[in-house]
Order: structure tokens, then C-alpha cells, then sequence
């Protein structure tokens, strides 16, 4: 069985927000107070390596509120393993996120 | 909005040609959606896109039109070599008046002068390193080598003489820029060939994880397309399983696959 991928604290911290449902770039921008210059390339980086994937929202959904399409990123089964993991690596991540999901 | 566009604008040149019009699409829906909440950083947000092409320029397969493919080394020589004609030819009619042309002796002299001169600067800014081959095996990798620069190497002063017109006193910091340009160019592109047909190498397939770097390979694999070998690139030269590229000779038994 191959180990999971060791994540750095801001890819752990953007895939905790993915799981936690902001699927969006410009919402994990949001949560975590990333730029968008971490923000999306490090979700580049986590959809190569099969940790997440993207899809693109249904048109009559965007059409309905009158915006373009969004892209929105979901966990794998290999990302929730791979986010498991680095919650133990850092304990911390899972208190922050939550404290930060709570005060929007 | 108009400014914010522009900027997104800008940066999609540097995302590769296959990927560009979706990455567009993303950041533009993204850009959108940050308006509508009535965010204040929009400029700010934009220019983090070119963070998100370069990276994606920098990780993904080189999608160069099949114009500019220069597959075989016939084709490669080929262009280099009407290349250089067309240069000589424009620098000998409309070369600048304040450049007078040299005789052909002190050309031919010059040009391995202005090689040398540029070597320091070639080492500062690129790998002169083309990975790692079975010795004694492949000696022609070397004159197709020798054959490029030499035919870069007259395309460089003849385009400065022509360029002169526009670059008029920076002239000779225009023939050295030229100069590293070309031979990087002619040493990636060897780093990109199959060295038993030289031609270029396809099919790219990358490898492992970068956070596995330690004792483990993370890199991109590239095939011969006549089944020659493959070609292990690594992408970062650290402490890993590989720190240079290296080829992997496949004997006859394999080219069923690749015909």
C-alpha cells in the first residue's frame, strides 16, 4: 500500500477547507486568508496529485443567479485519507479551521 | 473590471495553449463572483493569477505548434540552416549603416569568440548538464550537437546587424542576449531528443509525488516514438531517487508497442 503524500500546512489547510465544503478558489481565499497566488496554484498542485477534483458547476445553476459557471473542488478518497493524515501530523489544523468555520 | 480583465488577460498568455481558454474561464467566473460580494481587492486578486499561469506553464508537457516541431534532425538542421541563409542574406542588404558588415575570415573567427565570451553567463543561467547515457555509445548525439551551434551561431550576429536599426547603441548587448538565448535553446532541445534517432522525444507521463522525494523518483517520463527509450526528467534535482535525467535504453522486444 503506497504511504500517503506529506502536505505542507497550507495545502493541508486548503484541502481541510475543501472538505469542509468551500469548494470554490475564491472561498478557500475567504477561509483561510490565502492570496489567490497560493490559493490556486496549490489547488493545481493537489488536483495533479489526485488529492482532489474539479468539475464544473451546472449551467442552469449559474444561470439561474445570473454569473458565469464556477469551478468548484471536491476531496478524494485518496484526498480524505491524505487529509486524515495530516490532521494527526497537524493536531492544530482541525481547531483552526473549525474556530474559523464558526465565525464567518 | 476593465483593468482587472486585461490583467487576466495578460496572464492566460503564459498558460499553456490547450489549458488557456478553461483557466480563463475559472479566473473570470472567480473574478465575477468576488464583484457581486462586493470585495474590495479585485486588482489584488487578479494579479495573483500570474502566480497560477507560471506554475501551470511550469509544470505541464511544452505544447509547441507543429509548425515549430522540429521532429526529425533532418527537419531540425533543415530550419537551422535556412534560418541562417536568410539572416546572412538580410544582414548582407539591410544591415545598419553605422554596422558595417566584417569580411567572412573575421566572422567565422568571431563567432566562437562570442560563444566562449557568452559561457559564463549560459552557466548562471542554465543546466549545461544533458543527463546521463550509456558511454561510448551514442557519439553522433555530439555532432548533431556541434552541427546546431554551428548554424545558431551566424543567425545571432547577422539578426543583431539587422536589429541594429531598432537597438542602435545596445547592439552589442543584443547579439550577447541572443547569443545565451540560442545555445540554451540548442541544449534544451538536445536534452529533448531520443540520442539513437535524435529525433524529438513525445508522450509524456509524469511520475510520483513531489512531497516523496527522498529515496523515491518524482519526475516526467518521456517515450522515443520509434520505441528507442524513455527518458526519466526529474523535476526537482534534490536529494531524490534521480537529481539528472536518464535514459533507458529498450530492446527490440518492445517496439510491438510503438508501431
Amino acid at each position: 500500500m503506497a504511504a500517503e503524500p506529506k502536505l505542507s500546512h497550507t495545502a493541508a489547510l486548503i484541502l481541510r477547507t475543501i472538505h469542509a465544503g468551500d469548494g470554490y478558489g475564491f472561498s478557500v481565499m475567504e477561509m483561510t486568508g490565502l492570496p489567490s497566488g497560493t490559493v490556486y496554484p496549490a489547488m493545481r498542485r493537489l488536483e495533479r496529485d489526485g488529492l482532489i477534483r474539479s468539475q464544473w458547476e451546472r449551467q442552469s445553476i449559474a444561470d439561474r443567479e445570473q454569473r458565469p459557471p464556477r469551478k468548484y473542488y471536491k476531496l478524494t478518497r485518496t484526498g480524505e485519507a491524505t487529509l486524515e493524515a495530516s490532521e494527526r501530523r497537524y493536531p492544530l489544523l482541525a481547531k483552526l479551521t473549525a474556530v474559523e468555520i464558526e465565525q464567518p | 473590471m476593465r483593468i482587472q480583465l486585461a490583467i487576466l488577460r495578460i496572464a492566460a498568455c503564459l498558460v499553456p495553449g490547450d489549458q488557456r481558454s478553461e483557466w480563463l474561464a475559472e479566473w473570470r467566473a472567480e473574478l465575477q463572483y468576488l464583484r457581486r460580494c462586493g470585495a474590495p481587492q479585485a486588482t489584488a486578486f487578479c494579479l495573483g493569477s500570474f502566480r497560477d499561469a507560471l506554475w501551470l506553464r511550469r509544470n505541464s508537457p511544452p505544447d509547441a505548434g507543429p509548425w515549430l516541431r522540429l521532429e526529425t534532425p533532418a527537419h531540425c538542421l533543415g530550419f537551422l540552416g535556412l534560418a541562417a541563409a536568410m539572416c546572412v542574406l538580410l544582414a548582407s542588404r539591410f544591415h545598419a549603416p553605422q554596422m558595417p558588415l566584417l569580411p567572412i575570415g573575421q566572422m567565422l573567427l568571431f563567432m566562437p569568440i562570442l560563444a566562449v565570451g557568452c559561457l559564463p553567463a549560459l552557466v548562471a543561467t542554465s543546466s549545461l548538464r544533458l543527463g546521463e547515457y550509456p558511454a561510448n555509445r551514442y557519439g553522433w548525439r555530439w555532432a548533431f550537437l556541434v552541427c546546431k551551434i554551428a548554424l545558431v551561431l551566424p543567425i545571432v550576429p547577422c539578426s543583431a546587424l539587422v536589429l541594429a536599426w531598432i537597438v542602435g547603441p545596445w547592439f552589442g548587448q543584443c547579439m550577447f542576449v541572443e547569443c545565451i538565448i540560442a545555445l540554451r535553446w540548442a541544449l534544451i532541445d538536445q536534452r529533448q531528443r531520443c540520442p539513437e534517432c535524435l529525433r524529438l522525444l513525445d508522450h509524456p507521463a509524469r511520475i510520483g509525488q513531489l512531497s516523496h522525494t527522498f529515496l523515491d523518483s518524482c519526475g516526467t517520463e518521456f517515450a522515443c516514438p520509434k520505441g528507442h527509450g524513455l527518458l526519466y526528467v526529474p523535476e526537482t534535482s534534490t536529494i531524490s531517487f534521480r537529481t539528472t535525467q536518464r535514459w533507458m535504453h529498450l530492446d527490440p522486444s518492445w517496439s510491438g508497442l510503438f508501431s
